[in-house]
């Protein structure tokens, strides 16, 4: 397998732009939560949002003038992700671009004022103008239109491992030499019906931080943004192993599927970056790193950039190639302090390799290793 | 675009089709499928999951839950999983019945909205302040993934899922990218498909555009109105040739081309043109070294609005000619992402009763499109090999081509 990423940009509570927000993340920073507040019910909850400024120089175009947040945020992510690959390995032909893109909850903002406005008033209030922005694929569409893409689009829906699973799936599409590119965009928008359902299920706190690791777990908090890699066959940082892993039917068998990810993947000189989010996937990651890899140095981003799903493996994804290409890492922030895991900051490290742990909440897990 | 250009580095492996399930309003399983097929069934009732008397359109192509219900593993316990889950529960239970012996390292599915009713109760409940002690439920299975997931946890299948989310092309994607998996010799066996159940949200969206038709459903008709919802689900499960001969399995068919495109001229509207469906079908004959004198019938995507036969008519007729074309959405409606997976079981059935699938309640021929449309009743036909298309919001349009296999 020869599949490198030839360009990244993403779309963060801490910012756009890969080196700023690394820059940040090195320096221990958090994004700020903002409250998001339940019309319906009164409640707030909490979420990283995107501040204004991060989108502020998107060009337009007409297919972003009524688009959602979650299409301008990948939009942003995506032509990030191609500027920073043409400044490498020089021209790209759209052409043999191909484009997966990763969505857990969609354009969740559109598709509750849709419902919304039928449940209030009736069918005959519905909007058409809102209703071809509720389909999975408008963001994808929008970006591949933006692109010029006119060959192979693909939406991959899922949990938080979604963004690994589009990973594995750019992999397949690269064997085909149809394609020498592959864009892999993973993308979400925050809203308080998310936020509300994520708390109904048991695994959202109403206010930060995320501490992650923490037994019993205490909850994650929502974020939102996009994450964009652009994969081809040059690049310095390579992706040399995927585990599609599989489908855990309850939560305390996700460890099963963790540990055998990893051990699949496990390297002496790996760090791990890990998709802890202050849920019960801490637990089973944890579980996993201390039988596989119990001396890796593991950070994982999320306490930092909050918990935003489709998006959050392709984050993961740029923090490890981040930590291949600068050899620093991160302290993980948070971290319960009886664990018996590594989570010191580290400057001038020696690893080549980086593991990226990604276990969804709603029963998805997958892995993949990137190296230099 | 050529896909799968192998310039001689590694033969390109065919792809069978060992086992099939399909749950539609057609019936429930292949046979029920092709009885009602032969017997140009009309499966479009009046709307009884969901309050429609302010919608325009007022039909749709139903499954009930009572034969739901009374599929085996989807009993009394199973009452509470989402009735896409329990289709895909049902699909299954036809496609592992024909092979026991499939064990899939990947499942690729396509679907539009999943358990999207759970999040319509779940939005209800919340709206009214009451009736949200089932919320956990419904919002940990409302996810689009969560059918295949189910369905394979009760099958004991523990392979990775990529579900696809291309709008109305997902089922056929599906099972374009399961082919191009099994075809590069990366997998042996990929399990694919596709599912949707009927749901408000997407029924009022489509009414609210007015792509649905207070009418009855007529693609191709010069007096075509627009469209009407379907629901279901099917499963294919595919296989390297060579496997699947060497452990004696039973071959119902080859899937030998998949062609995609994108058409960015709008998000709900094709390029009039044609050009976005034309190049998905010119790649699957493309990739299947096949010319388009040699396919002998094709599944349209036929959604009966304006503009998709308009487009997908003249495409049709300038790359095929006078090759006989019906879309059987007329029958059972547009079942979205379990679409393409339908119709691609239907084209199995097809060649193997060697027949054409009517398309129902035509009556006009479109002056503007130049096609053989199979009219009103199934026929008697030699049919080798088939082309079946899907095309979607987002300007997804995909196509595959499937082969008969030789006695």
């Amino acid at each position: 397998m020869n599949l490198r990423i030839a360009g990244m940009g993403w779309v963060t509570p801490l910012g756009r732009d890969i080196d700023p927000v690394w820059d940040r993340l090195i320096r221990g920073e958090e994004a700020t939560a903002q409250p998001i507040s339940d019309p319906i019910t009164d409640k707030t909850y909490c979420a990283f949002r995107i501040p204004t400024e991060a989108l502020k120089d998107l060009p337009p175009h007409p297919r972003l003038r009524r688009a959602s947040a979650i299409s301008r945020f990948a939009a942003a992510a995506g032509l990030d992700a191609l500027a920073e690959a043409r400044s490498t390995i020089g021209g790209i032909d759209v052409e043999r671009m191909a484009l997966v893109f990763a969505v857990s909850n969609g354009g969740v903002v559109y598709t509750k004022r849709f419902y919304h406005s039928v449940v209030e008033s009736g069918a005959q209030s519905a909007s058409p103008l809102l209703f071809p922005e509720t389909v999975f694929n408008a963001p994808a569409s929008h970006l591949a239109a933006i692109l010029g893409i006119a060959g192979a689009s693909y939406t991959l829906v899922g949990d938080g491992a979604v963004g690994a699973l589009a990973i594995k799936m750019a992999s397949d599409l690269l064997d085909n030499e149809a394609f020498d590119f592959c864009l892999v965009v993973g993308a979400e928008e925050a809203d308080w019906l998310l936020c509300d359902a994520y708390h109904k299920w048991r695994l959202l706190k109403r206010e930060p931080p995320i501490e992650p690791f923490h037994e019993p777990p205490r909850g994650m908090i929502l974020s939102e943004g996009a994450g964009a890699v652009l994969l081809a066959r040059e690049g310095t940082v390579q992706i040399d192993a995927i585990d599609a892993g599989g489908n855990f039917s309850e939560r305390r068998k996700a460890n099963e599927i963790v540990r055998r990810i990893l051990h699949g993947l496990a390297d002496e000189g790996a760090c791990i970056i890990a998709s802890a989010n202050g849920t019960f996937v801490d637990l089973a990651e944890r579980a996993a790193i201390e039988k596989e890899l119990p001396k890796a140095i593991v950070y994982g981003p999320k306490p930092a950039l909050g918990e935003s799903v489709g998006a959050s493996a392709v984050w993961q994804i740029i923090v490890a190639a981040e930590a291949l290409r600068t050899k620093r890492l991160p302290q993980m922030l948070r971290a319960g302090g009886q664990v018996g895991l590594s989570f010191l900051a580290v400057d001038g490290g020696s690893w080549s390799k980086a593991i990226v742990l990604s276990c969804g909440l709603n029963q998805q897990v997958a892995g993949l290793r990137l190296s230099i | 675009m050529i896909f799968n250009e192998l310039s001689g580095k590694t033969p390109a492996s065919r792809v069978a089709v060992v086992a099939a399930g399909v749950i539609s309003p057609l019936g429930i399983g292949l046979n029920e499928t092709l009885t009602s097929l032969r017997g140009s069934k009309d499966c479009i009732s009046p709307v009884a999951r969901f309050d429609v008397e302010k919608c325009r359109c007022k039909t749709a192509g139903q499954i009930s839950d009572q034969r739901l219900l009374g599929q085996p593993r989807n009993g009394r316990k199973n009452e509470r999983l989402h009735r896409a889950t329990r289709m895909m529960i049902a699909v299954f239970e036809e496609a592992f019945g024909q092979d026991p012996g499939f064990t899939p390292q990947l499942t690729v599915v396509g679907t539009t909205s999943g358990g999207m009713s759970f999040g319509e109760d779940y939005y209800r409940a919340l709206h009214r302040h009451r009736g949200l002690r089932h919320s956990p439920g419904w919002i940990a299975n409302y996810p689009p993934q969560k059918p295949v997931i189910h369905a394979q946890h009760a099958f004991g299948i523990s392979a990775p899922c990529q579900v696809i989310a291309n709008a109305c092309a997902s089922g056929t994607n599906a099972i374009g990218h399961a082919f191009e998996c099994v075809r590069s010799g990366k997998y042996q066996q990929v399990l694919t498909g596709g599912y949707d159940a009927l749901s408000e949200l997407v029924f009022v969206g489509f009414d609210s555009l007015q792509a649905a038709t207070p009418e009855k459903c007529r693609p191709f008709d010069r007096d075509r109105s627009g469209m009407v919802l379907g629901e279901g689900a099917a499963v294919l499960a595919l296989e390297n040739l060579e496997s699947a001969r060497a452990r004696r399995a039973c071959v119902l068919a080859e899937i030998i081309g998949y062609g995609i495109s994108t058409d960015n001229h709008h998000l709900t509207q094709p390029d009039p043109s044609g050009s976005g469906p034309r190049r998905a079908m010119e790649q699957a004959l493309q990739s299947a070294n096949r010319s388009a004198e040699e396919v002998d019938y094709i599944n349209a995507h036929g959604t009966a609005t304006t503009f998709n036969d308009a487009a997908e008519g003249k495409a049709i007729a300038e790359l095929f000619g006078k090759v006989p074309v019906s879309s059987t959405k007329s029958m059972i409606g547009h079942s979205l992402g379990a679409a393409g997976a339908i119709e691609a079981v239907i084209c199995l059935a097809a060649l193997k009763a060697q027949f054409l699938p009517p398309n129902i309640n035509f009556r006009n021929p479109d002056p503007d499109l130049d096609l053989n449309i199979v009219a009103n009743t199934a026929r008697d036909a030699r049919i080798d090999i088939v082309l079946s298309n899907s095309f979607g919001f987002g300007g997804t349009n995909a196509s595959i081509l499937i082969q008969k296999v030789a006695a």
